[in-house]
């Protein structure tokens, strides 16, 4: 009488989108992470501008017994962060400015049997942001070089004394390696929380039918292999210009609040973007649909929400172990365990493309991981719609492994 | 042949056989009774017919078609009663619509049109968790229906209902069926099922215990009991009967044929009581089916037992 499968399934797309999209949670939620998106790369500014505003950095110098012939002011032109104030005040005195807060801290200079004292005088030591070594170290530099100043040496030997020193990395492996490993680990935890987060949305849906009994209805309406593809693709199809959204957003507000120099550090902006979009986009399909199909499997076998957590477990842990395959080994892109993550269909959505931005990645080691991954994907589709089919209408206690085997097996 | 036929349908879960070699014809429109206790395989046999589960044996045919889930396009209503709470009456009534193949407009035309027979207009733009329970079974009859299904399954429709919406939902199937529709009816209100059915089936631990025609099922069994009415106490007329119940000098006493009770009848007139009501009562549905499923029950138990 009637049966089109396509029709069906892009009505259960819209239907699943619609719902989804139109949920409070939803919305607030989407909301609350695109303010952080923004937020996060507003934060060096907000730092900046809470520094200025609140934290005084200048460190008085005193050198009451001239140590230094008057030379400390050259310390301005050694770019260490800090403002300095040249001031001979003793220790009472210090004492005063630091509570006023005109000064962060001080350091009086002094010299006993040869050795320069630094008196390094703070607030409150157990709060010091970190011993100032750049800063002992630049005294220490200035010294030297006043002392080397008073030997009147010729300028060759000024230059045997103090070398310039060039470094020069070079490696053996011919794998080049681009971009930033920290913002890689970042787009590995990213493209992990949006599978893990979407393919969960599968299984509540799934049990959200189950509990409020309209799964009978729903199965005499259209097939159980259409309800599962069509909620599947729908909610990914949500994941998926959420994901985008927030990608945008983020690429948006790097543009517009953060350092250009910064930005140029962390992300090779000469990588080629639509390849990597497209591998990117690819295997968040790939590793969505693997993921959310062992979601629909594990939530077509309970009735009861109170039993979500407990079904859903064993996958959860596959995505864990998938996950953290994928991302420990990021830590060495070149290393055999990563390139075995890179082909492991459950880690490779999290891996491959990483290394494909990182530029390591062979074409034929995308195209065997790719393969892999699809026949994967095939294969839990399967076997997800069949338990699914048998499963949808029993309504009793949560299902055993052993259940599930057999449910498998039945007609 | 046109209608619904099921020829010796069997089932078995997990090793246990949940129906047994179950067959009914519904050949022209009507409502056809589906009876049977708590477990007895309804649901199951209901599955099945409309395809929702495969059987293991026997054969479901429509229209002479073998019946499976692609093709057929029947109306459910089931009795686990599910809605979407979250979701608004009209989305997923249209959701439904338009699985069941009407196009938006065409869906859009059958809402409005049942929405306003069942009285749940003022509810289709609010959510589903906001109705009573009776008007969310209301929404469910209507996406059983909003089709125009030639063949509508009502798994115990009347539960939970008031008076006035069942009202509503009886005038519904009487005018389904005169459109030439053809309704399976599973309820545990035997009167309902005498109201509407002319054919029945008796189901018991996946067994048919009873089939047929209802008058002629009712026609072979005794009648049962009498009822009198009259001005005075004819206690001591009834000493060789059983007395069922007595208020206000109405009796209802056990008799075994209508013999019985027209020799009765004569020696209380022979007495000069005045008689307000004297009726001999054919066995009722009721009456049938506890006698039917309490008998098979206890045939199972002892073969179980054995």
């Amino acid at each position: 009488m009637k049966m089109n499968n396509f029709r069906d399934t892009w009505t259960v797309i819209k239907f699943t989108m619609r719902d989804l999209i139109g949920r409070k949670s939803f919305r607030v939620s989407t909301i609350i992470i695109l303010v952080l998106i923004v937020a996060g790369f507003n934060l060096p500014r907000i730092l900046n501008a809470v520094t200025d505003s609140n934290f005084n950095n200048t460190v008085l110098i005193s050198d009451p017994e001239n140590l230094y012939n008057n030379q400390l002011e050259n310390l301005n032109s050694s770019e260490l962060g800090y403002n300095f104030k040249f001031e001979n005040l003793n220790f009472e005195e210090i004492k005063t400015q630091i509570n006023e807060h005109e000064i962060s801290s001080a350091i009086i200079i002094s010299k006993k049997d040869d050795v320069i004292n630094l008196q390094y005088i703070v607030d409150n030591a157990a709060t010091m942001a970190s011993t100032p070594t750049t800063l002992v170290d630049a005294l220490n530099s200035l010294y030297t070089n006043l002392q080397i100043q008073k030997l009147h040496l010729t300028s060759t030997q000024l230059a045997q004394i103090s070398p310039q020193f060039n470094l020069e990395i070079q490696q053996i492996s011919d794998q080049e390696i681009g971009g930033n490993i920290t913002v890689m680990m970042f787009v590995s935890i990213l493209l992990f929380f949006a599978i893990y987060f979407c393919a969960y949305q599968v299984s509540s849906s799934i049990t959200v039918e189950k509990t409020s009994k309209i799964m009978e209805t729903l199965v005499t309406s259209t097939s159980p292999r259409t309800i599962v593809l069509g909620k599947t693709i729908g909610i990914g199809l949500v994941g998926l210009g959420q994901v985008v959204l927030f990608t945008a957003t983020a690429i948006f507000s790097a543009y517009a609040f953060l350092d250009p120099e910064l930005l140029n550090s962390m992300f090779d902006l000469s990588t080629p973007t639509p390849y990597l979009a497209f591998i990117m986009i690819l295997y968040f399909i790939l590793g969505y649909f693997t993921y959310a199909l062992l979601y629909a499997l594990t939530g077509s076998t309970i009735s009861k929400p109170e039993d979500i957590q407990s079904a859903n477990m064993p996958v959860a842990i596959i995505t864990m172990i998938g996950f953290y395959l994928a991302y420990f080994t990021l830590i060495d892109p070149t290393s055999e365990l990563n390139s075995f993550a890179a082909l492991f269909p459950f880690s490779s959505p999290f891996c491959m493309p990483l290394r494909v931005m990182m530029g390591i990645a062979s074409g034929w080691e995308v195209i065997g991981s790719i393969a892999i991954l699809l026949i994967t994907c095939s294969l839990i589709a399967h076997i997800a719609i069949k338990i699914y089919s048998n499963a949808i209408l029993n309504y009793g206690t949560k299902m055993s492994l052993r259940d599930i085997i057999r449910t498998y097996k039945e007609e | 042949m046109s209608g619904l036929i099921l020829k010796n349908v069997s089932k078995t879960f997990a090793g246990k056989l949940v129906v047994d070699r179950v067959s009914l014809e519904l050949t022209k429109p009507g409502v056809y009774g589906l009876l049977g206790t708590n477990g007895a395989g309804k649901t199951t046999t209901i599955r099945m017919l409309l395809g929702i589960i495969t059987k293991d044996s026997g054969e479901i045919t429509w229209n002479g078609q073998e019946v499976n889930r692609k093709d057929v396009n029947f109306g459910y209503l089931p009795e686990e009663r599910g809605v979407y709470p979250k979701v608004k009456i009209y989305d997923q009534l249209m959701y439904f619509a338009e699985l069941k193949g009407l196009s938006r407009p065409v869906a859009d035309e059958s809402i409005h049109k049942w929405a306003k027979r069942l009285h749940v207009e003022e509810y289709l733009e609010i959510t589903a968790e906001k109705l009573s329970k009776g008007n969310q079974q209301k929404i469910q009859f209507m996406t059983a229906i909003i089709h125009n299904p030639d063949l509508v399954v009502l798994d115990e429709p009347f539960s939970g209902l008031d008076p006035v919406n069942t009202d509503i939902l009886k005038s519904i199937i009487i005018d389904l069926v005169k459109q030439g529709k053809y309704v399976i009816m599973s309820a545990h209100q035997m009167a309902t099922i005498e109201e509407f059915c002319s054919n029945i089936l008796i189901m018991n631990k996946g067994k048919t215990v009873l089939q047929g025609n209802l008058n002629e099922i009712k026609a072979t069994y005794p009648v049962r009991r009498a009822i009198i009415s009259t001005n005075q106490d004819i206690s001591k007329y009834l000493k060789d009967f059983q007395v069922e119940h007595e208020k206000d000098f109405t009796y209802t006493i056990k008799i075994s044929d209508e013999k019985s009770a027209q020799k009765l009848l004569a020696k209380l007139i022979e007495n000069h009581i005045l008689i307000e009501k004297f009726e001999v009562e054919k066995p009722t549905l009721n009456d049938i089916f506890i006698e039917k499923v309490g008998a098979s029950s206890l045939i199972a138990n002892l073969e179980s037992e054995a």
